[in-house]
């Protein structure tokens, strides 16, 4: 196997620690169920919600907190949420009816990317916030008030491309917003329409891990409403958007041992770590690193409502050196973000039934093959390398020692790995043992789920803890009054 | 020693023993290498240099702007060298994380592109990285830039071949050293002072020091960032060892407070790194040897890095009249007034309004007739006395009341007569309806 075994353990809050535990009843799911399974947590996400809602109140500032709905199309949580004072932030036509549905009313909903006529009818006939893209977008939204005489329509204006002075930041191109340098033809089309729209912020939404270029945007995003109070309007919150980060791995350690060892891999210096020597972006090129490994930083010191603090913290250059926070907070402006997979931590678990376990002939990594589909499991789609737990079959005895095993899942592709890499497992696992992925909730069960080759995709639960017990139901039936569940 | 140019200034550097009373070896000799005594303040002057002279003629001539990839000293000593022959320098850097370095280049006129940091929503279709983009649009058609190439120039190891080696041998009468101690960052320095002494004596050991992955130390990279330099060759080292950044502020503060040499963290770090290394074989020996480090630049430049870590470190003496001596009793009891019971106060009696807001927040809303005083200012001044008369009343706000009530207690305590707080502050002001203002 190539040396000591390169452990990625998953971080483990107590709920899911206590759901893992509960292995009777995790077969017994599976067992009726089939695999692969989705179990979610609803009350996980409350919890999360006050960690952020505790940040907000350590700076004295107001605004909302949206779940990205987009990272889990559970009914359960979204519903448990509605229990709570969190927002949503939609991102479809369907996810506006589902967040409607679910009980969320027009001023907790935030309708942000890439929209269609119906989507933006529905967000303006109901009085939801749009967060307008850009100016064309604007012209289309304005029109369907007139066009349908409906009250005027609240807005964010999503911008991009912020500069900075002094020191370049450079910033990862994106496809949405409008950039500042065109704010000012943006804010005269607010003007004109008036009659039809009110503008009551500005949104940013970056894709990079850098606490500084969101620092970046924040204070570019003041700048933006100092121009649009000079021109009269009153614009009053300011949307970060998410991107706040998890934690996946328990120990840090394991993480730089395992990222050094790839490192070392990739220049040939120790066997592969990887099915056919994948390199996750990396590549050997005469003895020298080259490429950048497109991985996510699986254990990270600060993430999610900790990341929040750390960029409420950061100073504001233009602005005499003031922290943001306190510009926030002094300027009077609500503070709206949109955390998706930071809300959904620890959130979930994916269970996979063992189906077969082979032993290749070089006395290599076994071949394990699972009840489930690479894509019912996307933690690789994110970078996210996290071992699973094994969780024995009702009759299966333990295996001896460590193993190295490579998992894949029940399609005819030769792509259909549930992961790349080399997983090492504690002891060797037998067929009708169960895989627990810990931490799926944020993208990586439906966000990529397919009904290929009519292999089912996953189904989904609700577990809640009732006292020393845990109880479930199907994602659909819960509601947050679900007897002995969720928030009573 | 007179010159015609700041840059015959480079190298030459002094070669300093370490008081045996501060390392603890017995028979051990310990010399640092002062390379932070360079006229640009560190030891990449001379690879700054040596890469860039070669190229300078042809470069004023087309009018190219020197461009490298640096976070620090590479950076400045380019500037200088840039702005010496009347040329624009760019510094490309993913981890300048060193306000103070920042500051300087921009003072030394050059321009600074930080790098998108990683993506936090993986890209699969991503095929480029940052690094890639920079070099593609260096090599691009028509362009005119002057690319040292640190991680690659062959010229970086040759400065410390013919230079820094070299002189360490000269300054030990001829002997090469029994153990060279270097951190690591582009490689260069210790790949060509490494291959200088075993020219002269294989048996030379090279201990090179990286920092602990977790770590951040200016100027070195880790054990897995090493590898992404071209300069980098594994076989260099007899041993590869781990430093954390508070044993390098250890190591520096020993160097800065006891051998009186006001090196930075990196020096630091391989003072720590080579007497943690030569301690354990100290013990064994039975005749004396030599151990040479390289102090590869100054403290100065790292103040902000120290406070970061260690803010220990830069304690200052308490200060009179601050809002921090207060005790949560006296906050409680500050004289605070509802927005209603304001208004009808500076109707009445016309208190002064100070809002203690940042001046950005004020000129955008604020209540009529108010100055303007931000907090951190308002503090300063009371460390002088109350400053303004004690016969006229004061009325403070803050955004939520929380400011403005440590103030009220403090102007108490030292004396004003009718302070008074707005509870919920200037949030609470707007949204009870009252007018704020833009003038």
């Amino acid at each position: 196997m190539g040396g000591r075994p390169l452990y990625l353990e998953p971080r483990l809050e107590p709920r899911l620690r206590s759901l893992l535990a509960a292995t009777g009843t995790l077969r017994s799911l599976t067992d009726a169920l089939g695999s692969p399974l989705h179990v979610v947590v609803p009350d996980q996400i409350a919890e999360n919600l006050e960690r952020f809602r505790s940040v907000y109140r350590r700076h004295h500032l107001s605004g909302q907190v949206y779940y990205a709905h987009k990272a889990n199309r559970s009914s359960a949580l979204l519903r448990r949420l509605a229990a709570t004072d969190a927002g949503v932030d939609v991102a479809s036509l369907g996810e506006l009816q589902h967040a409607l549905g679910a009980g969320f009313t027009a001023d907790r909903i935030t309708a942000t990317g890439p929209k269609n006529p119906e989507f933006l009818w529905l967000a303006a006939l109901t009085g939801v916030t749009v967060s307008v893209d850009g100016a064309g977008e604007l012209d289309q939204l304005a029109a369907l008030v007139r066009k349908h005489a409906l009250a005027p329509v609240r807005v964010l204006l999503r911008l991009s491309g912020f500069e900075t002075s002094g020191v370049k930041v450079l910033s990862r191109r994106s496809r949405f917003g409008t950039p500042v340098r065109e704010l000012d033809p943006l804010l005269e089309a607010v003007e004109r329409h008036g009659d039809a729209v009110e503008l009551t912020g500005v949104a940013y939404h970056l894709d990079t891990t850098s606490v500084a270029e969101k620092a970046t945007a924040l204070e570019g995003a003041l700048a933006a409403l100092e121009a649009c109070r000079s021109r009269g309007l009153r614009p009053r919150a300011v949307d970060v958007g998410g991107g706040f980060g998890v934690s996946y791995l328990a120990e840090r350690e394991q993480w730089e041992a395992y990222t050094t060892a790839l490192t070392a891999a990739v220049l040939g210096r120790r066997p592969p770590l990887t099915w056919g020597g994948h390199g996750y972006g990396l590549r050997g090129e005469s003895g020298t690193l080259r490429g950048v490994l497109g991985l996510y930083p699986a254990h990270r010191s600060v993430a999610g409502a900790a990341y929040l603090d750390e960029l409420l913290a950061q100073p504001a250059a233009s602005l005499g050196g003031r922290p943001l926070a306190a510009l926030l907070l002094e300027h009077l402006y609500d503070l709206h973000s949109e955390p998706g997979r930071a809300l959904l931590d620890q959130c979930g678990l994916t269970l996979a039934k063992v189906l077969e376990v082979r032993s290749q002939e070089a006395g290599g990594a076994l071949l394990v093959r699972l009840a489930a589909k690479a894509d019912d499991i996307a933690l690789e789609d994110h970078g996210v390398l996290v071992d699973p737990v094994v969780i024995p079959g009702s009759g299966a005895g333990p295996g001896e020692g460590p193993v190295a095993v490579h998992l894949f899942g029940g399609l005819c592709l030769e792509t259909d790995l549930i992961t790349r890499r080399t997983v090492f497992l504690p002891r060797r696992p037998v067929p009708g043992d169960l895989l627990a992925f810990a931490n799926t909730a944020g993208y990586a069960m439906d966000f990529h789920a397919t009904r290929a080759q009519h292999q089912p995709v996953a189904r989904k639960v609700a577990a809640w803890q009732d006292g020393d017990a845990w109880r479930w139901c199907l994602d659909d039936q819960f509601w947050p009054i679900t007897p002995s569940g969720g928030a009573q | 020693m007179r010159y015609d140019s700041i840059t015959d200034a480079i190298g030459n550097t002094p070669l300093v023993r370490i008081d045996p009373a501060v390392h603890g070896l017995r028979n051990i000799d310990l010399f640092a290498k002062l390379e932070m005594l360079n006229p640009f303040g560190s030891v990449k002057d001379r690879a700054a240099w040596n890469m860039a002279r070669p190229l300078l003629a042809e470069a004023v001539e087309h009018g190219s702007q020197v461009v490298e990839l640096s976070s620090g000293n590479t950076a400045k000593a380019l500037a200088v060298v840039a702005g010496m022959h009347g040329l624009g320098f760019k510094s490309v850097t993913n981890r300048m994380r060193v306000p103070e370095i920042k500051d300087l280049l921009l003072l030394l006129g050059a321009q600074i592109e930080e790098l998108p940091g990683q993506s936090e929503c993986l890209d699969p279709t991503a095929t480029d990285d940052p690094l890639t983009l920079f070099h593609r649009t260096l090599s691009a058609s028509g362009s005119t830039y002057l690319h040292t190439d640190q991680y690659y120039n062959p010229r970086n190891t040759e400065a410390h071949l013919t230079g820094t080696g070299p002189e360490i041998v000269k300054d030990l009468d001829g002997r090469v050293p029994d153990w060279f101690v270097a951190c690591v960052g582009t490689a260069g320095s210790s790949t060509g002072v490494a291959r200088a002494l075993r020219e002269e004596d294989p048996s030379v050991r090279v201990v090179g020091l990286v920092a602990a992955k977790s770590d951040f130390i200016p100027g070195i990279r880790t054990i897995d960032e090493v590898q992404e330099v071209g300069l980098f060759d594994p076989e260099t080292y007899d041993t590869m060892e781990s430093v954390s950044a508070d044993e390098a502020i250890e190591g520096m503060l020993t160097l800065n407070r006891r051998c009186g040499i006001l090196g930075g963290p990196t020096g630091g770090a391989a003072y720590h790194g080579a007497v943690r290394h030569l301690r354990a074989v100290d013990e064994e020996l039975t005749e004396r040897r030599t151990a040479v480090f390289i102090v590869c630049d100054r403290v100065e430049s790292y103040l902000s890095y120290v406070r970061q870590r260690r803010p220990d470190l830069l304690g200052r003496p308490p200060r009179k009249n601050s809002p921090a001596d207060l005790t949560d009793a006296e906050v409680g009891g500050a004289p605070s007034v509802t927005v209603a019971e304001a208004r009808r106060w500076i109707d009445s009696e016309g208190p002064l309004v100070v809002d203690l807001r940042s001046p950005y927040a004020y000129a955008a809303l604020h209540i009529d007739g108010s100055v303007n005083i931000v907090d951190e200012l308002f503090a300063e001044l009371l460390q002088g006395g109350v400053p303004f008369s004690r016969s006229r009343p004061v009325l403070l706000a803050c955004p939520v009341g929380e400011q403005s009530a440590r103030y009220a207690a403090l102007l108490t305590r030292m004396g004003h007569p009718d302070v008074r707080s707005l509870a919920g502050g200037i949030i609470a002001w707007r949204d009870a309806g009252a007018p704020l203002v833009r003038d």
